[in-house]
């Protein structure tokens, strides 16, 4: 079955790129991106069944055992936009023309000098012949960076004026994982594509490694009451889990500024003594909404208003 | 049990005369191929982004090079099983051997550089910054230089291998890519990806004598095996066109369905195989009747293809 669905995808990815895309990048001169292009249009049709399936799957969910009952989902809807913009054009798009073009050049420098980065399975050769592996151990190591990544978010000043937007959501739903400033969204990439460069992640695993990690981390702001049980928290982050990190007056105080900063494996947070366990299901937000701090309501108020909160904090 | 010998002998032989041997670039896999059966025997990783692969000049192993892997892998070229693995390679996009084997150069498209190693041991002798997008390598007759094709800024260059240092530059038509030498030494043949020709140089002169009308995202080479004609894969057409060398005409033209890429043509000329990029296939067509006869499921992004019982190179 799962033969004849990747079939199906190939099919269709194959059409997409010879009818729409390739004319267009040779009618524009553009050929030397039909490569990249023809990876592209893969990662864009799996946004689209990574957005239809999460709806499919994490709605019903969140209908069934809801943590809060909304009046209207106004302020969750915005964060679909985040999704979209994540998943089918911007990331893929900054990661294609902006990011791997600056890693080839450094990269490409760095051997000049006589130096080649190192690949993981130079360390580790069995992970070239299973997969599976593979793929488990480059979601722990961008997982265990992701978690200092957040970690700072939280921690230095500059950093959190963007990601404050984040958590400024008290409609935390399975699309708010996306809602994230575009310049914060920047960093985050190039942060991740250093990562590649260290660990010479192949474009397949990084594939792999951000469709997994992806889906658990929209399951994990969905707005359901569930928990992995004593054993599953300490290794998975659950909705429950997550929830504490976006609680108001919660998830953004005390020594760490915040707890539970894992994306996948809350074991991070439990290694590094950030985990925390209350079972309270709290409201979310960041505190000074209380007081009267506007982080807007639609896309572009938050983008601008992102911005001006770091001149702020910057100044 | 002598006979039982030999009838293993023979059916290795025979076994090692029907395999087809393809790089799946995005799937960092090799599958291996019954060219009889049409069926994919083995699938094995092999390193990330295995592009192009070459035989080694004693004619005893396939080269695989895995570019974003930065190594060579040798391979049986019969049954491809792995007989050694070269480090410290960097970033070997495609990879080609000079005439007499003294150098190997090494194309690094993603890092903008050109390599030269030894032939003999692979040592690093120099590395080469270059105009964004160094593709395709191919030498003259003499071995003096490696010409080779800049698939982003649009230009040839040619590196005097004894001085290990560009010679000179000329622009070229937009993104450059497959390149091959005709067999009187005197022109350069290359595939336009950007456009739909060939751009016929005359490299002692340094310019272009010619441009061969063939099909949008002319693409990449390999010899019909009779001295005289090449076949071009027309990538974004889905056409083959069969070149005359002599009189720089296209003589032919076949189907190249889902992108075709890299081509090898069998032994006794009937067929040409081909990767087809864009529908994880590899397609074999009949050059007598120019139909599709075969289409076999691989890897994604299926690139270089080698065929052990191949049509002379020349």
């Amino acid at each position: 079955m799962w033969e004849a669905i990747s079939n199906q995808f190939a099919l269709l990815q194959s059409w997409i790129f010879q009818i729409l895309v390739q004319p267009a990048l040779y009618a524009l001169g553009l050929m030397s991106w039909d490569e990249l292009a023809f990876d592209g249009t893969e990662l864009f049709l799996i946004g689209v069944i990574e957005l239809a399936l999460l709806y499919v799957i994490f709605r019903p969910l969140e209908l069934l055992a809801p943590v809060e009952q909304w009046p209207n989902r106004r302020e969750a809807n915005v964060d679909f936009l985040y999704s979209m913009i994540t998943k089918l054009g911007l990331l893929p798009l900054f990661f294609f023309l902006v990011l791997t073009p600056a890693f080839d050049y450094l990269n490409g420098s760095l051997r000049l000098a006589g130096i080649i980065p190192p690949n993981l399975e130079d360390f580790v050769p069995a992970l070239k012949d299973s997969p599976v592996l593979s793929a488990v151990t480059y979601l722990a190591l961008f997982d265990f960076f992701d978690y200092w990544r957040h970690r700072l978010q939280h921690r230095f000043g500059i950093w959190w004026a963007l990601h404050s937007l984040h958590h400024s959501q008290r409609q935390m739903s399975f699309w708010t994982d996306d809602r994230e400033h575009l310049l914060d969204q920047m960093i985050s990439g190039a942060w991740r594509g250093m990562l590649g460069l260290l660990i010479g992640v192949p474009p397949a695993q990084f594939l792999v490694v951000t469709l997994i990690s992806g889906a658990i981390e929209s399951f994990s702001h969905a707005n359901v009451r569930l928990s992995f049980g004593a054993i599953g928290e300490r290794i998975l982050v659950s909705p429950r889990f997550h929830r504490l990190h976006h609680a108001m007056s919660v998830g953004h105080d005390g020594p760490h500024r915040g707890c539970n900063f894992a994306q996948v494996f809350s074991f991070w947070d439990v290694m590094f003594r950030t985990a925390n366990f209350d079972a309270t299901y709290h409201p979310t937000g960041v505190s000074d909404q209380n007081e009267g701090a506007d982080y807007g309501g639609g896309f572009w108020a938050q983008q601008r208003l992102g911005l001006r909160r770091l001149w702020q904090a910057w100044s | 049990m002598r006979i039982c010998f030999l009838a293993l002998l023979l059916s290795v032989a025979l076994q090692a005369a029907n395999t087809a041997i393809v790089l799946n670039s995005a799937d960092e896999t090799v599958s291996i191929i019954d060219t009889t059966s049409y069926n994919v025997t083995k699938t094995f990783r092999i390193g990330k982004e295995p592009h192009h692969l070459m035989v080694t000049p004693d004619d005893t192993y396939l080269i695989v090079a895995n570019a974003a892997s930065n190594e060579l892998v040798f391979l049986d070229r019969a049954t491809g099983e792995e007989k050694r693995r070269l480090k410290n390679i960097s970033d070997p996009y495609q990879i080609g051997f000079s005439p007499g084997n003294k150098y190997m150069v090494s194309a690094s498209l993603r890092l903008h550089r050109c390599d030269i190693y030894s032939g003999s041991d692979f040592k690093l002798l120099k590395r080469i910054a270059t105009p964004k997008g160094p593709s395709h390598v191919i030498f003259d007759k003499a071995g003096a230089f490696a010409f080779v094709t800049l698939q982003d800024s649009n230009e040839l260059t040619a590196i005097d291998l004894e001085k290990q240092q560009v010679a000179w530059t000329i622009p070229l038509g937009k993104q450059p890519a497959g390149i091959w030498m005709t067999p009187d030494d005197k022109h350069l043949l290359i595939g336009i990806l950007g456009q739909d020709y060939v751009q016929v140089v005359d490299w002692r002169a340094r310019k272009t004598v010619k441009k061969i009308r063939t099909g949008a995202g002319a693409h990449n080479f390999i010899p019909v095996g009779d001295g005289r004609h090449v076949f071009l894969s027309n990538r974004a057409s889905n056409k083959i066109s069969k070149i005359d060398q002599q009189t720089l005409e296209v003589v032919d033209e076949l189907p190249g369905p889902g992108g075709p890429d890299c081509m090898d043509v069998s032994a006794d000329g009937k067929q040409l195989w081909m990767t087809s990029r864009w529908i994880r296939k590899v397609t074999v067509v009949d050059i007598a009747t120019k139909k599709v006869v075969k289409q076999i499921p691989v890897g994604r992004s299926p690139h270089g293809i080698y065929l052990y019982a191949h049509a002379a190179r020349k």
